[in-house]
C-alpha cells in the first residue's frame, strides 16, 4: 500500500511537471513527395564534378552520387560515411581502409563495389590523356587506391597526410561506375548514372536541370522528395523574383541583403533566411616581382592601409563581406585568435595609428608625396567591385592613388595567373571546406596558385611540414607559424571573409546551410511540408 | 531579275567570309582563353601547369591561326561548327535548343510592334500637330528612351509585389503548352514589341509625312477621293519602303540581340548565349552565331529588297 502511494505520488508529480512545461515539442514527421524548386545562379559547363570546379555543376548534379564519406549533413564539418560503413587508419598513418555498404546499386541496376570506387578516385589522381583532374593537387599524399576485395577499399600514402580525411568526404569526388569509365573517359561530363538518392530525369543547357526520386536509394526510407528541379538564371534580380513568386523554393548559394530584405518585407515568416559564413576571403594580390612592391615596406603600407574592421561594418550589408581574418576562416579551429591576429600589420584596432605607420613607410621607401599604381580587378560587381571601391579610398587617406580597373574573367586571369601582368589585383582564395592544405596552398611559392609570385621556401617548408601533421596541437603551430610569415611580409593582403544568405521558404524543412555552397546538397533529407 | 538575284547570292559569299575572318581575328586578339577558365573555375582556382599546357594542345589552342582558321573554314563549308570548348557539345546542338525560343521572341515582337507602329505612326502623320500626333510622339519617344530591359525589371517586379506572381522560369514550347508559353513569352514580347514599335513609328510618320504632300497625293484629295482611300491606298503603300527596311533589319537583329532582355526574363535564347560564349572565350560558338547572325542580315535584307517590287511596281531588278 505505501509503496502503490508512493507510485501514486511520483506520477502525480510527472504529471504536474508536464502540465507546468507543456508538452514537449514533437519532432515534425517528415512528409514524403513534392518536388523542390530551386534558383541556380549558372549554367553547368559539364556534369562531371571530377572535371569542373563550380557551384553551377555540383549543385544540380550532387544529388544523383553517393561518395565514399561525407560531410555530415547539418553539422559541418562533421566526417562521416556515405558509400564507407567504417574506416581504419593504420598507426603509421600510411593505409586507410574503408569498408563499403553492400547492396549499393546504381541507377542502371548494377552494383556498386570497391572497383568502381577504385576506378573513380584513380580518374581523379591519374586522370587519362583528354582528362581534366581539377583536384588532384588534394590527394598528392595518395600512392595508390587498392581494392582487395569488392567491398574493400584502401587508400595506400606516401606520406601521411592531416586532410587527407577531410578530402575524402569531397562532394566533387563521386562515384562513377566503372564500366562506363572504361568505355569513355569523359562518359559523366554529358550523361549522368550514380548511386545517389535521385536519378537523372532531364536537362536543358542554359534552363533547367532535374532529378527525380531513386527508389532504390541504398539508405532506408531516403529520399523524402519526388523529385528536384533547378531553374538556371544568371541575373541574381531574376533569382530573388522567382523565389518571391514562389516560382522557385530556395536559392543555395547566396542573395545578397538588399534582396533578402525585400524579399522578407513581403513573404514575412513565409521564408526563412540561413545567414552563414563563406570559406570564401577577397583579398588582393600583389606582384611581389613588380617595382616598388618587391619594398616589404610598400606592400606592409597598403595593408596597414585598409581599415577591415570598419570595412567589415559597412560593407557587409552590401556585399556579404564581413569577417575580419588571415588565411584560415575566423571563428574555425585552425584560425588565429583575435589579440594574435590584431599584432599583425593590417589588423590593428586604431586605425589612425596604423596610418600613420603606413605614412612612414612610405616615406622611408622614398613615396613621401603618394604612391600611383593600377588595381586589376575582375568585372565582377559582388563582391570584387565594390570591396575595390572601399579599398581604393582607403588607400587615398595614406597617399596612394589606386586605379581601379575592372577585367573581363578570362583577361583578369590571363594578366593575373598566366602572365603576371598586373601591379595588385583583387584576389579571391577559398576551398569547398575548411582545410588548411586548400587554404593556404594559394600563397605557398610552388603552388601554381600563387599570383604574387612570393619566393621563401620557408613557407614551402611550413606547408609540407603542416599538412604531414597528424597531431591537431603541432599543425596549428605550425599553420600559426605559416600565417605570421605572409602576414608579416605582407606577400598578399587577406581582406574580408564572405558570408552568405541562403533564402528558403519556409516548407523547405531539413536543410542546414553549412559555409559552404558546395556541401551540404545531396537533399536525402531535405523535405517539402506542403506542395 | 534571276541575275539580280543571282549577283546578291554572289555577294553573300565574300560578306560572310569577312564576317567570319573578322571575328576570327578579334577572338583570338583579346585577351584570355577557354582552357584557362575551365580550370580556374568560381575563384583563383588551382591550375596545374601540365594539366592546362595539354588542354590547350587537345583544343587546338597551339595551332597556328591559319591552321585554325582553315580547319573552322572547313568544317563550314560542310555546316559543322565544331563542338563548344566550354561544354563539349556540338553547337549546332546547343544553338537548337535556344534558336526556337529567339525566333518566337523576335518574330512576336516583331508584330506587336508592326501592329503598334504601322496604324500610329499613319494616324500621327493623318494628324501632325493635332493632340493625335503628339501623343504618338510623347509614347514613341518614351519607347526610344527607355531601354526594354528596364520596363522589364520593372514588370517583374510589380507583378511580384503586387500579385505575388512571376513569370515561369522554364521554356514551353507553343505547341506542347501554349498557356504557359504566353505567360513566359507576353512580357517580353511586349517590352521588346513596344521598344522597336517607337522606332517604327517615327519612320513611319515622318516617310508618310513626305509622301502625303507629293502631288499624286495632291491629285487624289482633288479627285474628291475619301481620307480612308488617300492615306491607306495611295500614301501608306508608297511609304513603306524605309519602313519594310527597318523592320527587316530590326527582325534580324531581335533574333540575336536581346541578350538583356533574355537574362532579365530568363530566356535561353540564342542572345544569352552568344554573351555567354564570348565571355567564356568558346571561339566555335562565337564564330559559329557571329557567322550565322551574318547569314541571317544577308537574307533578311534580300528578302525586303524583293519586297519592294510589291510596294512600288516601278522598281524593276536588273
Amino acid at each position: 500500500m505505501r509503496l502503490h502511494r508512493a507510485t501514486v505520488t511520483v506520477l502525480a508529480i510527472i504529471a504536474l511537471i508536464g502540465i507546468v512545461a507543456g508538452p514537449a515539442p514533437a519532432a515534425e514527421t517528415p512528409r514524403r513527395g513534392g518536388i523542390l524548386l530551386a534558383a541556380l545562379g549558372a549554367d553547368p559547363p559539364s556534369l562531371d564534378p571530377h572535371q569542373e570546379q563550380t557551384f553551377a555543376t555540383l549543385q544540380p548534379v550532387s544529388p544523383l552520387y553517393s561518395t565514399l564519406l561525407q560531410i555530415e549533413p547539418g553539422n559541418y564539418p562533421n566526417v562521416i560515411g556515405d558509400l564507407a560503413t567504417e574506416w581504419k587508419i593504420s598507426p603509421d598513418g600510411l593505409a586507410y581502409t574503408f569498408k563499403l555498404h553492400r547492396n549499393v546499386k546504381f541507377h542502371d541496376g548494377s552494383p556498386l563495389t570497391s572497383a568502381d570506387v577504385k576506378a573513380s578516385y584513380d580518374k581523379i589522381l591519374s586522370p587519362p590523356e583528354g582528362v581534366r583532374s581539377i583536384r588532384k593537387f588534394h590527394y598528392s599524399a595518395v600512392a595508390s587506391v587498392e581494392a582487395p576485395d569488392p567491398h574493400t577499399v584502401v587508400f595506400k600514402l606516401k606520406f601521411p597526410s592531416a586532410s587527407l580525411l577531410l578530402n575524402l568526404a569531397s562532394p566533387w569526388n563521386v562515384i562513377f561506375p566503372k564500366k562506363y569509365l572504361d568505355k569513355d573517359p569523359n562518359y559523366f561530363k554529358t550523361h549522368a548514372v550514380g548511386s545517389g538518392p535521385f536519378r537523372f530525369k532531364g536537362r536543358t543547357p542554359g534552363s533547367m536541370f532535374e532529378g527525380e526520386r531513386n527508389p532504390d536509394y541504398f539508405v532506408k526510407d531516403r529520399p523524402y522528395l519526388d523529385g528536384y528541379k533547378f531553374f538556371i538564371s544568371t541575373e541574381t534580380s531574376v533569382r530573388a523574383a522567382a523565389i518571391r513568386s514562389g516560382r522557385a523554393y530556395i536559392e543555395f548559394r547566396d542573395l545578397p541583403d538588399s534582396e533578402v530584405e525585400a524579399i522578407k518585407r513581403q513573404l514575412g515568416d513565409k521564408v526563412v533566411v540561413q545567414s552563414t559564413p563563406f570559406v570564401i576571403n577577397f583579398g588582393i594580390t600583389i606582384n611581389n616581382t613588380r617595382k616598388p612592391f618587391d619594398d616589404v615596406r610598400v606592400r606592409k603600407a597598403l595593408t596597414l592601409g585598409i581599415d577591415r574592421y570598419t570595412a567589415g561594418r559597412v560593407l557587409k550589408p552590401l556585399t556579404g563581406l564581413r569577417d575580419v581574418g588571415a588565411f584560415t576562416r575566423p571563428g574555425t579551429e585552425w584560425a588565429m585568435a583575435p589579440a594574435e591576429l590584431e599584432k599583425f600589420p593590417g589588423f590593428w584596432r586604431d586605425a589612425e595609428k596604423s596610418r600613420a605607420e603606413a605614412r612612414k613607410l612610405l616615406a622611408e621607401a622614398g613615396y613621401a608625396n603618394g604612391l600611383k599604381l593600377t588595381l586589376k580587378n575582375r568585372n565582377v560587381k559582388l563582391p570584387y567591385q565594390d570591396w575595390a571601391v572601399y579599398v581604393v579610398q582607403e588607400w587615398r587617406k595614406i597617399g596612394v592613388e589606386a586605379e581601379h580597373r575592372p577585367l573581363e574573367t578570362a583577361a583578369w586571369y590571363a594578366d593575373g595567373r598566366d602572365q603576371g601582368n598586373f601591379e595588385l589585383m583583387i584576389f579571391p582564395f577559398g576551398a569547398w571546406v575548411d582545410d588548411p592544405d586548400q587554404l593556404l596552398s594559394p600563397h605557398t611559392p610552388n603552388s601554381p596558385q600563387n599570383w604574387n609570385r612570393s619566393s621563401n621556401p620557408g613557407l614551402e617548408d611550413l606547408y609540407q611540414r603542416q599538412t604531414r601533421a597528424l597531431n591537431p596541437a603541432e599543425r596549428k603551430k605550425l599553420i600559426f607559424d605559416f600565417q605570421k610569415v605572409v602576414l608579416d611580409n605582407a606577400y598578399i593582403l587577406p581582406g574580408l571573409w564572405w558570408s552568405r544568405n541562403v533564402v528558403h521558404w519556409a516548407k523547405v524543412r531539413n536543410y542546414v546551410a553549412p559555409p559552404s555552397h558546395f556541401t551540404n546538397q545531396k537533399l536525402q533529407d531535405v523535405w517539402l511540408a506542403e506542395d | 531579275m534571276r541575275t539580280y538575284l543571282l549577283k546578291r547570292l554572289l555577294l553573300v559569299i565574300p560578306t560572310l567570309f569577312g564576317a567570319a575572318a573578322l571575328v576570327f581575328l578579334i577572338m583570338r586578339v583579346i585577351p584570355g582563353d577557354v582552357a584557362l577558365l575551365i580550370f580556374g573555375g568560381d575563384q583563383a582556382g588551382h591550375i596545374d601547369p601540365k594539366q592546362l599546357a595539354a588542354m590547350r594542345d587537345r583544343l587546338g589552342l597551339n595551332d597556328p591561326l591559319i591552321v585554325q582558321f582553315g580547319r573552322w573554314l572547313w568544317g563550314v563549308l560542310r555546316f559543322d561548327f565544331g563542338a563548344s570548348l566550354w561544354t563539349g557539345r556540338p553547337v549546332m546542338e546547343e544553338l537548337l535548343i535556344r534558336l526556337p525560343l529567339s525566333l518566337e521572341l523576335a518574330l512576336l515582337a516583331t508584330l506587336v510592334s508592326v501592329v503598334i507602329s504601322i496604324p500610329l505612326g499613319m494616324l500621327a502623320a493623318a494628324r501632325q500637330d493635332t493632340w493625335v500626333d503628339y501623343a504618338v510622339r510623347v509614347i514613341s519617344i518614351g519607347g526610344l528612351a527607355i531601354p526594354s530591359f528596364w520596363v522589364g525589371i520593372l514588370c517583374i517586379l510589380l507583378l511580384v509585389i503586387f500579385f505575388g506572381w512571376g513569370p515561369p522560369l522554364e521554356f514551353a514550347s507553343p505547341w506542347t503548352d501554349p498557356w504557359a508559353n504566353f505567360q513566359m513569352m507576353v512580357w517580353p514580347v511586349l517590352t521588346v514589341g513596344y521598344r522597336y514599335a517607337a522606332v517604327t513609328t517615327r519612320m513611319t510618320r515622318s516617310t508618310m509625312l513626305e509622301v502625303l504632300r507629293e502631288d499624286y497625293i495632291r491629285t487624289a484629295w482633288a479627285k474628291g477621293l475619301q481620307e480612308r482611300a488617300v492615306v491607306i491606298r495611295h500614301a501608306l503603300k508608297n511609304s513603306m519602303l524605309p519602313v519594310v527596311t527597318l523592320i527587316g533589319t530590326e527582325l534580324a537583329f531581335l533574333i540575336g540581340g536581346l541578350v538583356v532582355t533574355e537574362t532579365v526574363f530568363t530566356l535561353n535564347g540564342v542572345g544569352r548565349f552568344l554573351v555567354d560564349a564570348v565571355a567564356h572565350r568558346d571561339y566555335p560558338v562565337v564564330q559559329a552565331l557571329i557567322f550565322l547572325t551574318a547569314l541571317g542580315f544577308v537574307v533578311i535584307n534580300l528578302l525586303v529588297d524583293l519586297t519592294y517590287a510589291w510596294f512600288d511596281p516601278r522598281i524593276r531588278y536588273r
